[in-house]
């Protein structure tokens, strides 16, 4: 009787494949296939060539060393225009027809959000959106056990850049400049968190995603005699906006939430960008960090121009390495159930460039600390330890 | 007494409405992707929804909608507030949030009544904008820019919950819009608009109310594109501010062109062109068209939306309907090809 039993429990896990690992969509004998959908023609189409880019530096490092588990990884990048619709139709068209194994580095927080009930039905897993959005880890919405974010929350930086504004100065007089959008909601919710604990009342001004004139801001900030004032941008508006204050004769301490950290910001501001002190949730590019030797030894190699090299492209690639790693751990024969497994082990991991991630079931964050990078004679430089 | 329907066959109906059907069972026979094509056929399917109401706008009256985003957003808006937090079934919503939005049409009516033109199209569009404040403005409600999760449709206890059934219930919508577009196009209404369109003076003269049809063709234009904004909302299961833009009302207009203005069916038609060109033909193509000339992936979409709206409205302006009505009398005629006989 045992051995019959014996035989049917051997005959089940050969059908369910448990002995060997089902094959899983997405994965032949020779290739893992990613599916990323990024803006190529709306409104962050500059980001959305990038990230690609930085994140294919990295995979085809390691597809020049042998691959994943000998498997080589090719990314399909979709376009989505910043419009959620879209994304889900790209998300859709990645899973049903090209089956591709995972999600990844999804571009923008109201296209990840829209891409929550496509994730629950088919179980595919959103590694590292890119986006700082706070909402990317909450564990209490849909899919939330299907999305692994690699970035600390908008919401988090802006509560750590107050703190440390008042740190400096406890009688200093807050501003915001936000956009008037998910991002900005986000951002909100960190500088309510802020006031609260602070008992202090910020100053809030909206602005639109796209706009180019910031002289009414400006000018109501300057108004209301503030001090410190954060910029809750992307590239063009601190620029705009610090400028701005310099041609009204304003001049308040300027900072930025992650987007506005791109090196670009001091070249193009210029004196007007001096001490403008933003935060980054990872190491700089052009730092001595390990991710960062090798980014900038890779790009040498691949021959990228001077133009595309910097923060958001080696986000791209900093992002693919944590990729990287979870399939490494998810083993030779991945299923996304194993890869959701494999990153729910990251204890502390440090890749050289985040602040060590870790995750587990009730937490996907990954991060939960900054470091501040201030701009000294045109140069950016770290000036803190990471911040939680 | 002449009926009116006589003159018209109309024995391919059922066949079309069969057809519709069954499409999803042989689009699953055909192919293991068939969700992804289900899924981009709802869209287009409530996009018809929409167009026909545009088109009666538009089209049969000529008066230029930029806003029909924002008309879009209210439904969504208004039903996913009425289901998810006043706790109202869907299907009540499915007939109360399009009227919302028809007063919403007749709010937007009053201008129109003044201004035309290209003057009408920006006060429509303005409108757009000042939605979209609204909706960031109300967070309470909407949860602001964030974005707000929208439950699944409900009737009678069965929950449409994947796009194979979301696909029944789209197109049982677009279908009823077709055939009560194509009524109020063949009605009194629908003449009275046409009259409009060509001209008021002589609209009025024969005894047309201007305003009384001007208002009342905004507030049927608004039911039809609350019916789209509640399936959008409840189909897509999350809404924000950022999938109601701008462009989404040009693309309507775009649709409408390039079906056919004032033909209820050259609604449909251009619909499922710019749609199935939009997510099946332009990715095909991408690929060839960057081989060929140097242009990046996200410009392709642009540059092809602009070419295909430049040669309808140069070489093709009563658009693809026009096209199968030409095709039609030709092969009526044929071998006495009407172009020859005028030689």
């Amino acid at each position: 009787m045992k051995k019959i039993i014996g035989i049917f429990i051997v005959i089940g896990l050969l059908v369910n494949g448990c002995g060997k690992g089902t094959s899983s969509p997405g994965i032949t004998e020779d290739t893992i296939l990613i599916g990323n959908i990024q803006d190529l023609s709306g409104p962050m189409k500059e980001l959305g060539a990038l990230l690609p880019s930085g994140s294919n530096l990295y995979f085809d490092y390691v597809n020049e060393n042998g691959g994943v588990h000998g498997r080589q990884i090719k990314m399909i990048v979709e376009d989505h225009s910043y419009n959620p619709q879209k994304a889900v139709a790209a998300a859709k068209k990645l899973i049903e027809k090209d089956q591709v194994f995972c999600l990844y580095h999804v571009i923008g927080t109201s296209p990840c959000e829209a891409l929550r009930p496509i994730l629950a039905e088919s179980g595919v897993p959103l590694i590292a959106p890119a986006t700082q959005s706070g909402s990317m880890s909450d564990m209490s919405r849909q899919a939330a056990d299907l999305i692994f974010h690699t970035d600390t929350g908008y919401d988090k930086q802006t509560r750590i850049l107050v703190d440390n504004i008042l740190s400096k100065n406890a009688n200093a007089k807050i501003g915001i400049i936000y956009q008037d959008d998910d991002y900005g909601e986000n951002v909100l919710k960190g500088t309510a968190i802020a006031e609260e604990k602070a008992g202090i009342s910020v100053q809030r001004e909206a602005y639109q995603r796209g706009a180019t004139d910031f002289a009414g801001q400006v000018a109501n900030l300057m108004k209301g005699g503030v001090t410190d004032v954060i910029i809750a941008g992307i590239v063009k508006e601190p620029i705009i906006v610090m400028k701005t204050a310099v041609a009204m004769g304003y001049a308040p301490n300027f900072y930025g939430t992650s987007p506005t950290m791109d090196h670009r910001i001091s070249l193009a501001a210029g004196s007007a960008g001096e001490g403008f002190t933003s935060v980054n949730f990872a190491s700089l590019w052009n730092s001595d960090a390990p991710s960062a030797l090798l980014y900038n030894e890779l790009c040498e190699k691949a021959g990228i121009p001077a133009k595309m090299k910097g923060m958001y492209h080696f986000y791209g690639f900093i992002t693919a390495q944590v990729l990287v790693e979870g399939l490494e751990r998810t083993g030779k024969f991945p299923t996304r159930t194993r890869l959701v497994n494999a990153l729910e082990t990251f204890k502390n991991w440090d890749g050289g460039a985040f602040p060590p991630i870790t995750y587990n079931q009730n937490d996907h964050a990954g991060t939960e600390s900054v470091i501040l990078v201030q701009v000294t004679d045109g140069v950016q430089n770290v000036i803190s330890d990471w911040i939680e | 007494m002449k009926r009116r329907y006589e003159d018209v066959s109309l024995t391919w109906i059922p066949v079309l409405i069969v057809a519709i059907f069954l499409l999803p069972f042989m689009l699953k026979g055909m192919t293991f992707s068939y969700k992804y094509y289900l899924f981009v056929l709802n869209m287009a399917g409530i996009y018809i929804i929409l167009t026909v109401g545009l088109d009666l706008l538009s089209g049969y009256t000529g008066l230029i909608s930029l806003g029909h985003s924002a008309f879009l957003a209210i439904g969504a808006y208004t039903s996913a507030i009425l289901v998810d937090q006043v706790g109202i079934p869907f299907i009540l919503s499915l007939f109360i949030s399009p009227l919302i939005v028809g007063l919403f049409g007749l709010l937007i009516g009053f201008p129109a009544l003044r201004i035309t033109g290209m003057y009408l199209g920006l006060t429509t569009m303005g409108f757009g904008f000042i939605v979209k404040r609204l909706i960031i403005a109300f967070r309470v409600w909407t949860q602001g820019a964030g974005g707000l999760e929208v439950s699944h449709p409900v009737i009678l206890g069965f929950s449409f919950n994947s796009d194979w059934d979301n696909y029944y219930l789209i197109f049982t919508c677009a279908i009823i819009a077709v055939i009560a577009g194509r009524r109020i196009g063949k009605s009194k209404i629908g003449r009275a608009l046409m009259a409009i369109r060509d001209s008021e003076q002589a609209a009025e003269a024969t005894g047309v109310h201007l305003a009384k049809y001007k208002m009342l063709v905004f507030f049927i234009s608004g039911l039809f594109a609350g019916v789209a904004g509640v399936l959008f909302a409840h189909t897509s299961h999350f809404i924000s501010t950022d999938h109601f833009d701008i462009l989404l009302s040009i693309y309507f207009i775009i649709m409408v062109l390039v079906g056919g203005a004032s033909s209820i069916y050259g609604a449909v038609l251009g619909t499922l062109f710019i749609v199935l060109l939009d997510f099946l033909f332009v990715p095909q193509l991408k690929e060839v068209i960057q081989g060929m000339f140097n242009i990046e992936s996200g410009d392709i979409q642009s540059l092809l939306f602009g070419l295909i709206m430049f040669l309808f409205i140069i070489f093709h302006p009563t658009g693809l309907y026009g096209m199968w009505l030409k095709m039609k009398i030709y092969w009526k005629l044929f071998p006495f090809n009407p172009k020859k006989r005028l030689i």
